[in-house]
């Protein structure tokens, strides 16, 4: 007994190491991603004062002497216009008619010839407990506002949850090409992939390394490597351009770099061996005899195909199938390089909030509707690549 | 016949839709112009001069070299260590652990990314080498677990209990049987370590600082913004240390194979 | 029995390998046919080229004075029993016997029936939704043999169906076969390299070596009048001696030994005085006794061994120019080493082989 609990004593010390290297650089950055999504200071870090107080009220009363003396002196100590400018916009989004309101007590504070008694005295506004209930909700540390407009979501005047104007609607359209490319891909990538297995199987000897040799060189080359040759391949001046008008086919360029076309094109080529393979390994674990069985039996081959191949090769299908879509809804690179502006993904569209403008919120946001659809879809793969439906 | 030949045709297509691209860059890297395009005018060295001379494009193989030896040592270790743990059927949640281990190699690049430059700035390690070599570590490590795990799958644990009967120690049992036996396994996660690292833009993008500027990184940089035959040169060396990793793992593998 | 199946100079080659030379075989309606030889003999590929899945180099093969060559396979209507059966994995019990009548377009109504016939002949009946998985080896081999028959085939083709079996249930199943046949007048070709196999399901026996049929003939005539040393080695045991013929007298020939005795044998084929010939004898054929006796041919040799198999006894003798082994019935006396014995047996018992 002893014994064996020293070899999981033993088992737990080898384990540790990575556990917690992991946890603390994997699972703690995307945690702290999606804090930054769903976590706003900036009004409490202005108000530090206003947010000491106003925990005390029962948000029905007219506002207390102490807090309108700590939201006096909070304002009174913003030096930055740029945050307070933020501020006010939050709260005017949450009740309209903060920005005037705001605007003539900051004036009236700057008033030091003459200072006002109080809040009340400057505006009778703030004597309505609903302005100080926006104070208080946007004190709160936590927000969903970037979530929501991560899906072209936001609050209006009322709380409400409503669609965006259109001029700010651009998350769900690029949410949108991001899925209907990667569909796209997936479904260029089975297309080529599907028949390619299914012809690399039924080949032996070196025909078969060949053809498996050409998936597997491209999955080890650097995917900069393949990309850099897609873009000289695909140039106004490339080979494929060249070839073409060579052959007499074409007499103009045809524009194949920094569209749609060649983010597929090149999208494919990379993402075709994550097809190929989990087809493959699933096409040689069928018994060879089966095609010719079905024939005996009187299935002319495209009946045989339907179904004696195709469903035993479809688990192969699926799971190549959701590999290659979960990787190409997180590709980066590709579309950064050969894509145009129209053709950007949505890790693009969270690297430049991230990096472009510093929005944290709103990458972390995006991040957040990224990750989450990966983990799902991965999920499913993960299901489909360890059940054998022969088995029951 | 006309199926034969309409498989053949496609298989062929395919096959030069897959090779094709990653040969007609190599031409490229011995071109003496400056613009990336056939036809070749002449044939010379001077992008390789240009990679290995100039400061940008030499930092850069550096920078790549340091990161690269870095993440491979730690996500060896860290990978090799947790694998071994990872045999005992006992361990709880072990199927749990298992699978974060590998969920760094599906969680997108830039997800992961723009958390990690986060989580780095709150340490003050943006902008370093370590900061790199975590970020590296954290994708590279998943390629050590698959590789090292599976190699000791294949260990028949009975030669374990005969080392055992035959008066080893449980140490002296990991060292002289165990280690051994998955020594392949280790290597060839060794190298899909190395090679991740040297690969790896997106993370380096987030968390790398200037002077972190690795190869990959000053090749995603380059194509962006004046794309120049270097790129060529750097993808001939990419391309033939592919094959050289490649030519590695297929000797490790094929060692153990032998073994059993 | 009219011919139903003709192999008409059927030769086959695998690059420059050629597996099937040259080849002639009829078969006949409802014949049950053993193709029967060593593995490579090209007793496979023969049954491959009939069912449509290997095309013969050249000659034609006939189905009931119809040339087949092009026909695809599905339009032959052969059943195929696979050595490994073949079934479909994602398909039950029930919906694999389905499938060859579902091809042919029959209604619902019709196939429910079959199928369930089919099943009641293989007593599978409690089986019809279970995977194929799920049976055992002798059970998953008679699903095979229903779906290869529910559709009626006008051939049954079977590629060492009981190879995988062990011995108690092959046997069973071999019976099983033999009994199918008869009750429902099938012609089946059935491949083995199993020689019990052959001898206890065929109305004939094809006995193949390196492409080439050495003989045909009902199981009595290949085992009893080995046409060839391949035959009479393959098919059972038995003593080959060397000899040179002395005479030759109508279906009897005299045989001289090195030892100087002479054997007088049934002919299997033409010979001629003076040609070196093999002389097969049988085992369990030679009698043994202390005394000369009167049968045609004795040998007088000596007990070298002697060894007890349960149903027979099995003993080995010597003289200076050949050992021979006889298998006597376990009713026997025993023979100790060094015993000095006499063995004898007829003319019939024994053949003449052209090398």
């Amino acid at each position: 007994m002893s014994a064996r609990s020293s070899r999981t004593g033993r088992s737990l010390l080898l384990v540790a190491p990575l556990l917690l290297f992991l946890i603390g650089f994997f699972v703690w950055p995307l945690f702290s991603m999606m804090s930054q999504a769903i976590s706003d200071p900036a009004v409490l870090r202005l108000l530090p004062k206003t947010a000491e107080v106003i925990g005390d009220w029962d948000r029905k009363s007219p506002p207390s002497i102490a807090m309108q003396t700590a939201l006096t002196d909070d304002l009174k100590a913003v030096g930055d216009d740029q945050a307070l400018g933020d501020m006010v916009r939050r709260l005017n989004s949450a009740r309209s008619g903060f920005r005037t309101l705001m605007s003539k007590t900051t004036s009236a504070l700057q008033d030091t010839a003459n200072p006002p008694a109080d809040l009340v005295s400057i505006d009778k506004r703030w004597e309505k407990p609903e302005f100080w209930q926006a104070i208080a909700d946007a004190l709160s540390p936590l927000t969903d506002r970037n979530l929501l407009a991560a899906v072209d979501l936001g609050r209006n005047a009322s709380g409400q949850i409503a669609h965006l104007p259109a001029d700010q609607s651009v998350n769900r359209v690029i949410l949108a090409r991001t899925f209907w490319i990667a569909a796209l891909v997936t479904f260029t990538c089975t297309c080529i992939g599907f028949p390619y297995a299914i012809i690399a199987a039924s080949l032996s000897g070196w025909k078969r390394d060949l053809m498996l040799g050409a998936v597997l060189l491209p999955l080890w080359t650097s995917l900069l490597v393949r990309t850099a040759a897609w873009f000289i391949l695909l140039q106004e001046q490339g080979l494929i351009n060249d070839l073409l008008r060579g052959l007499g086919l074409i007499d103009a360029p045809l524009a194949l770099i920094f569209n749609r076309t060649g983010v597929i094109i090149a999208m494919t080529h990379v993402l075709l061996p994550f097809m190929v393979l989990p087809i493959y390994s699933v096409l040689i674990t069928i018994p060879e005899n089966l095609m010719p069985a079905a024939a005996s039996l009187g299935a002319p081959p495209w009946r045989a195909f339907l179904r004696v191949l195709l469903p035993l090769s479809l688990r192969g299908v699926a799971s190549g199938g959701l590999l290659v879509f979960i990787s190409a809804i997180g590709y980066y690179i590709t579309p950064a390089l050969i894509g145009g502006p129209g053709d950007q993904m949505i890790s693009s569209i969270i690297a430049f909030y991230a990096t472009g403008s510093a929005n944290w919120g709103m990458a972390g946001a995006l991040g957040m509707v990224l990750l989450v659809a990966t983990l799902v879809l991965y999920s499913v793969y993960a299901r489909f690549s360890v059940d054998e439906p022969g088995r029951r | 016949m006309p199926m034969k030949l309409a498989k053949f045709t496609f298989a062929s297509l395919a096959i030069l839709f897959l090779v094709a691209p990653l040969i007609a860059i190599l031409p490229l890297a011995f071109t003496s112009s400056v613009i990336l395009t056939y036809p070749i005018p002449s044939w010379s060295l001077r992008w390789f001069e240009e990679l290995f001379t100039a400061d940008a494009w030499r930092r850069a193989i550096i920078n790549s070299l340091i990161v690269g030896s870095g993440t491979t040592l730690l996500a060896t270790v860290l990978g090799t260590a947790a694998s071994l743990g990872l045999r005992n059927r006992l361990l709880l949640f072990r199927g749990s652990v298992r699978t974060l281990f590998l969920l760094p190699m599906v969680v997108p690049a830039v997800v992961l990314g723009v958390g990690m430059q986060v989580l780095l700035a709150r340490f003050g390690l943006t902008n370093s080498y370590a900061g790199v070599i975590i970020a590296h570590t954290v994708v590279a490590v998943p390629f050590v677990v698959v590789s090292v795990t599976g190699a000791l799958a294949g260990i028949d644990e009975r030669v374990e209990l005969a080392a055992q009967s035959l008066g080893a120690s449980p140490a002296t049992v990991f060292c002289r049987v165990t280690l051994p036996l998955a020594m392949p396994g280790v290597l060839s996660g060794a190298v899909l370590a190395f090679a991740t690292s040297l690969d790896e833009v997106v993370l380096t993008l987030f968390v790398a600082g200037p002077n972190q500027r690795t190869l990959a990184r000053q090749m995603f940089s380059s194509i962006r913004e004046n794309i120049s035959p270097a790129i060529a040169a750097a993808a001939f060396l990419f391309i033939a240390a592919t094959i050289l990793v490649g030519l590695a793992v297929m000797v490790f593998r094929s060692m153990l194979a032998k073994r059993r | 029995m009219a011919e139903f199946i003709r192999f008409d100079r059927i030769t086959k080659f695998y690059g420059p390998l050629c597996v099937v030379e040259n080849l002639d075989l009829g078969i006949g309606k409802g014949e049950f046919v053993s193709l029967l030889g060593p593995s490579g003999s090209g007793k496979t590929t023969l049954l491959m080229m009939l069912a449509g899945f290997e095309q013969p180099t050249s000659g034609a093969i006939l189905l009931d004075g119809t040339a087949i060559n092009g026909v695809p396979t599905h339009k032959r209507d052969m059943g195929v029993v696979f050595q490994s059966y073949a079934l479909f994995p994602h398909m039950s019990v029930g919906e694999n016997i389905a499938f060859p009548l579902q091809m042919r377009g029959i209604s619902k109504a019709e196939i429910a029936e079959r199928v369930k016939r089919a099943l009641d002949m293989v007593q599978l009946s409690a089986f019809a939704d279970r995977r194929p998985s799920q049976l055992s080896g002798g059970q998953q081999q008679r699903v095979a043999l229903a779906r290869a028959l529910v559709f009626e085939p006008r051939v049954v083709l079977m590629d060492e169906p009981l190879g995988a079996l062990d011995k108690q249930l092959r046997e069973q199943m071999q019976l099983d076969i033999r009994d199918l046949h008869r009750r429902l007048g099938l012609t089946i070709v059935f491949v083995t390299h199993d020689q019990s196999e052959a001898l206890t399901m065929s109305d004939r026996v094809a006995v193949f070596n390196k492409g080439k049929i050495e003989q045909i003939g009902t199981p009595r005539q290949v085992y009893d009048e080995p046409a060839t040393r391949f035959v009479a080695e393959f098919i059972g045991e038995t003593n080959l001696v060397e000899g040179v013929v002395e005479t030759v007298q109508g279906q009897e020939a005299t045989v001289r030994l090195a030892s100087g005795a002479h054997i007088v044998s049934a002919l299997s084929g033409a010979v001629a005085s003076g040609q070196p010939v093999y002389l097969s004898i049988r085992p369990e054929r030679v009698d043994l006794s202390e005394t000369r006796g009167d049968a045609r041919n004795v040998l007088e040799m000596e007990v070298t061994d002697s060894v007890y198999q349960g149903d027979h006894l099995r003993v080995q003798l010597e003289t200076a120019a050949h050992p021979l082994i006889a298998k006597l019935g376990r009713r026997s006396r025993e023979f100790p080493p060094g015993t000095k014995v006499f063995a004898a047996f007829s003319a019939g018992d024994c053949r003449v082989i052209a090398p």
